[in-house]
């Protein structure tokens, strides 16, 4: 595991979706992630674009037949950062449980940490 | 790149809950990927008619029924096969990583020798005492063994890969007995076990 690094682009709501879906996958298709998301298509191309220009993400082009297909897969640096990012979440719960330790914690905060 | 931090102390990060939530929606989303690489449960049902369809054909000893059911019924198992193979027409593939290779080499073999197992001994016995249909009979024993048995390695698999696929993003221990979990719950319904592996992050 890596070092620990909250990422704010990560962290954006449907990018974090976009990722999520990616790191468990060698590439997927841009209509597989559309579908699986729920998103419109220009409002992924959009959060593609954005993690691609930030190196997180490789998208290719092909074509089956005489159909395009537009894939996409997390690079390397991606992987790191979303390593990252989840470490830095995980360290951050635990801390709150090192808190709720030393002073007793209120009911949300048990019922998420099933303490 | 992105906006990449140091992890903040807690409270000026996002709060638990909200890193709580967040961890379960990547696991979630890790689910789908998971889900979509499993073969659907009626790939097992096609499979045994078409075992039964070809006992029932040599059952019949008629050389038409034979000519052509049996290529039908190997076309059909061999597409189901070819279908299932990591890229074949897939709009995802699960990374190579959460893919339990290891299990699978031992797993599949081991559903095919238990099929046959049934299968063959119970077509030979049934034929031996001259019960009408043997190869009938025997054929769909070993299909219901297929149907039982080839949703369970599903569901082993999809265990075992989305324990891979959470060691790869967690610290959390490995899932001692993966087995377990063939005996009642679905692979794509693990929200429960996330909450324990967000709590599995770290030495809360």
């Amino acid at each position: 595991m890596s070092t620990a690094g909250f990422d704010e682009l990560i962290h954006a709501p449907k990018r974090l979706e976009i990722v999520s879906l990616l790191a468990a996958a060698q590439w997927a298709d841009f209509k597989y992630i559309r579908d699986e998301l729920g998103l419109s298509d220009s409002a992924l191309s959009k959060q593609l674009s954005t993690l691609e220009s930030a190196g997180y993400v490789d998208i290719r082009k092909s074509f089956v037949g005489k159909r395009p297909r537009t894939s996409a897969s997390l690079s390397k640096t991606g992987r790191r950062a979303f390593e990252r990012h989840v470490a830095a979440l995980q360290q951050i719960i635990a801390r709150s449980g090192q808190d709720a330790d030393a002073r007793p914690a209120d009911a949300a905060d048990r019922s998420i940490l099933g303490r | 790149m992105g906006d990449t931090q140091q992890c903040q102390p807690a409270g000026s990060g996002p709060a638990s809950a909200s890193a709580a939530a967040e961890l379960a929606e990547i696991q979630r989303r890790q689910q789908q990927v998971i889900k979509a690489a499993l073969v659907p449960v009626w790939f097992w049902w096609v499979m045994a008619a078409a075992i039964v369809a070809i006992g029932a054909a040599r059952d019949s000893h008629d050389r038409v029924v034979l000519a052509i059911t049996i290529p039908l019924a190997a076309l059909t198992i061999a597409v189901l096969i070819i279908a299932t193979i990591p890229g074949v027409r897939r709009r995802v593939r699960v990374h190579n990583a959460v893919i339990p290779a290891a299990q699978a080499a031992l797993a599949i073999p081991g559903l095919i020798l238990l099929v046959d197992g049934v299968l063959i001994p119970t077509s030979a016995g049934l034929a031996e005492h001259g019960v009408p249909h043997p190869l009938t009979i025997g054929y769909a024993a070993g299909a219901a063994m297929l149907v039982i048995a080839g949703p369970l390695l599903n569901r082993y698999f999809g265990r075992l890969m989305l324990t891979n696929a959470r060691q790869r993003m967690t610290d959390a221990p490995a899932l001692r007995r993966p087995w377990l979990g063939l005996l009642h719950s679905d692979p794509g319904d693990h929200s429960a076990d996330h909450a324990g592996s967000a709590n599995n992050g770290g030495p809360a």
